[in-house]
């Protein structure tokens, strides 16, 4: 084996002495273990750069494996000479079981794989969803591939103009709330579009991120262009005797989860029913009894995380998809928008796929280069999204309250009698 | 009417050879654009088929993909 080349990094050690465990004791200490090249000259460009003030990374250039149009984000040294071990330093995407749930067998394995085939760098995961493997050069990516699909039954995951890794919350695997079983349908997803995840087809990025309830924990409103999230029609499920419970002690507020302090006796009053958004819940202190106007509810799961043992998500469930979300590239970051407020979620969940395909034929013909769903939609605007393009009817729950939509634009001929109006007038008070 | 998709792969090749000569790397877009009466869906299968003959090749921008002829303009990866 050839000698091992370190690099005099006195700027990158600085980082050491703060008070936080570092990155920097963590590569070192397993590039002396394994003798990595790769590690330390990773450490030694990233000293250069620290004194250049400016990065010796450049993008682009590969994308995948054979075949592949994603998985593999091309990063190449432009110091190669200096750093040879890192001549090309390509993270890997693979597709995380749904949830994360791994044997740590599996994890072993891949760990040994990564050591031997690449930096020994892991990351666990990406705002992706997927398993990250930070840094190999091009020989090595057949390699790897190869022993993902042939041994570990692991696939890559999507990058580039392609749908990207479907991830979902931990679901009805652990958590009670769930309403959907979220890794069936991240699976499902995952499944029916393997095509779209690994071949490029659209304009820029596509995201799914599944959440079972509105808690929504893979933050799918703010990350997915499809986000789908579990909801319920029916009445939140009241345990009277557990309110009590709370009410009178016996039980801790959120699960203890706030117990490291003492932040006094539990007052339903000012910690459950006044903040409840819509103000429909009542605390009737001489029945004893909790009321829930459901029908004003608006599932924000506020009540249920303080009170978990007394109140539960309704049983009729389904999902609230909402499209849009993106961070700022083209325009800035928006939230998903609501599309559908309820819609049931049984395999092989046909009405799901069929308005993703609309979405999908629509912005492969409109879109712009690296144009989201969302921007598109705002180019187009709500209505004509909702109307023209999905084929659903308008209806309350996209205007996101009175007055205040930007997208609804009513037509003279959907009004019935139309209107006159006097441009020139309008003008003077509200110059263009 | 459905093009035929060697017909189709026909002409993706030959906009992508026109092109190569100012601008090596294009859009799936570009190519969805220069031939209209293609659904897009269809271009982009034939695209891809066109990749694993060989014919065609992927190139990242960083985070976008592009379609290139191998060998023509920027390669896909330069090593020292
Ligand atoms: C002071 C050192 C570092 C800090 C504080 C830091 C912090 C973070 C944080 C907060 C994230 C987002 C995590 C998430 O929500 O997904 C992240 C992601 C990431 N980090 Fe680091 N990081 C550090 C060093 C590094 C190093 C040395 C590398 C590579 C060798 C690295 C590669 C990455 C990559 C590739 C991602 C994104 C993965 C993805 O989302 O796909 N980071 N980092
Ligand atoms: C000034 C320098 C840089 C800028 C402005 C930059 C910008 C970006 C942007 C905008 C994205 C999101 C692209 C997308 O998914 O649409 C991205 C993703 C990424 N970049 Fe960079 N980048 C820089 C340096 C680097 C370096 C030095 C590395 C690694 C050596 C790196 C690794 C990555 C990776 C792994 C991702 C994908 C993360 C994920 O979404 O999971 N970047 N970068
Ligand atoms: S999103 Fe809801 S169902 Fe999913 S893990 Fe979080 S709290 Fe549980
Ligand atoms: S879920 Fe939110 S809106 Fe509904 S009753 Fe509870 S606190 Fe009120």
């Amino acid at each position: 084996m050839a000698d091992i080349k370190k690099h005099d990094t006195p700027t990158v050690d600085e980082l050491k002495s703060g008070p936080w465990p570092s990155f920097v004791d963590d590569i070192y200490s397993y590039a002396e273990k394994h003798q990595k090249q790769s590690c330390f000259d990773l450490m030694g460009q990233l000293e250069l750069s620290y004194k250049h003030k400016e990065t010796h990374w450049k993008h682009g250039g590969i994308v995948g494996v054979f075949g592949y149009g994603g998985g593999v984000i091309g990063r190449y040294s432009d110091q190669q000479e200096k750093f040879p071990a890192i001549w090309a330093f390509h993270t890997i995407r693979v597709n995380q079981p749904a949830s994360k749930w791994y044997h740590t067998s599996l994890l072993r394995k891949l760990c040994e794989m990564w050591d031997h085939r690449g930096s020994g760098l892991f990351n666990f995961h990406g705002s992706t969803g997927d398993a990250v493997l930070l840094g190999t050069v091009t020989e090595q990516l057949e390699p790897v591939f190869f022993d993902l699909t042939h041994q570990f039954n692991m696939d890559l995951g999507g990058s580039g103009s392609n749908l990207r890794t479907p991830s979902c919350c931990v679901g009805k695997a652990r958590c009670e709330w769930s309403c959907l079983d979220t890794q069936a349908i991240c699976y499902d997803l995952t499944m029916t579009y393997q095509d779209e995840l690994h071949r490029p087809a659209f304009p820029y990025k596509f995201k799914f991120k599944i959440s079972g309830c509105p808690n929504d924990c893979v933050a799918a409103i703010a990350r997915a262009d499809c986000s789908i999230i579990g909801t319920w029609i029916d009445d939140i499920q009241i345990d009277q005797e557990a309110v009590r419970a709370y009410v009178g002690g016996e039980l801790k507020p959120n699960a203890g989860a706030h117990s490291d302090r003492d932040w006094g006796p539990f007052d339903i009053q000012k910690e459950v029913i006044d903040l409840c958004p819509t103000q429909c819940m009542y605390w009737d202190e001489k029945e004893k009894k909790l009321y829930i106007n459901n029908k004003e509810c608006n599932r924000c799961m506020h009540c249920i995380n303080v009170m978990p043992e007394a109140l539960r998500p309704g049983k009729e469930t389904g999902a609230t998809i909402l499209m849009g979300a993106k961070a700022p590239i083209l325009e800035g970051a928006q939230l998903s928008t609501v599309i559908v407020p309820f819609m049931r979620m049984e395999p092989p969940y046909d009405t799901l796929k069929e308005l993703i395909d609309k979405v999908w034929d629509f912005w492969m013909e409109n879109g712009k280069n690296r144009e989201r769903v969302g921007e598109i939609m705002q180019r187009v605007g709500l209505n004509r999204f909702i109307t023209d393009i999905l084929g659903l009817k308008p209806i309350p729950q996209h205007v996101r309250e009175p007055r205040s939509n930007p997208y609804v634009f009513w037509k003279e001929e959907e009004v019935p009698g139309g209107w006159e109006r006097d441009l020139a007038e309008f003008r003077k008070r509200h110059p263009a | 009417m459905a093009m035929d998709k060697e017909e189709l792969k026909r002409k993706i090749m030959e906009f992508m050879e026109k092109k190569s000569g100012a601008k090596s790397k294009v859009y799936l877009k570009d190519m969805q654009r220069a031939i209209p009466d293609a659904s897009p869906r269809d271009i982009k299968k034939a695209a891809n088929e066109l990749v694993q003959e060989g014919k065609l090749e992927y190139f990242s921008t960083g985070s976008t993909v592009m379609y290139g002829i191998p060998g023509k303009g920027q390669p896909v990866e330069q090593k020292g």
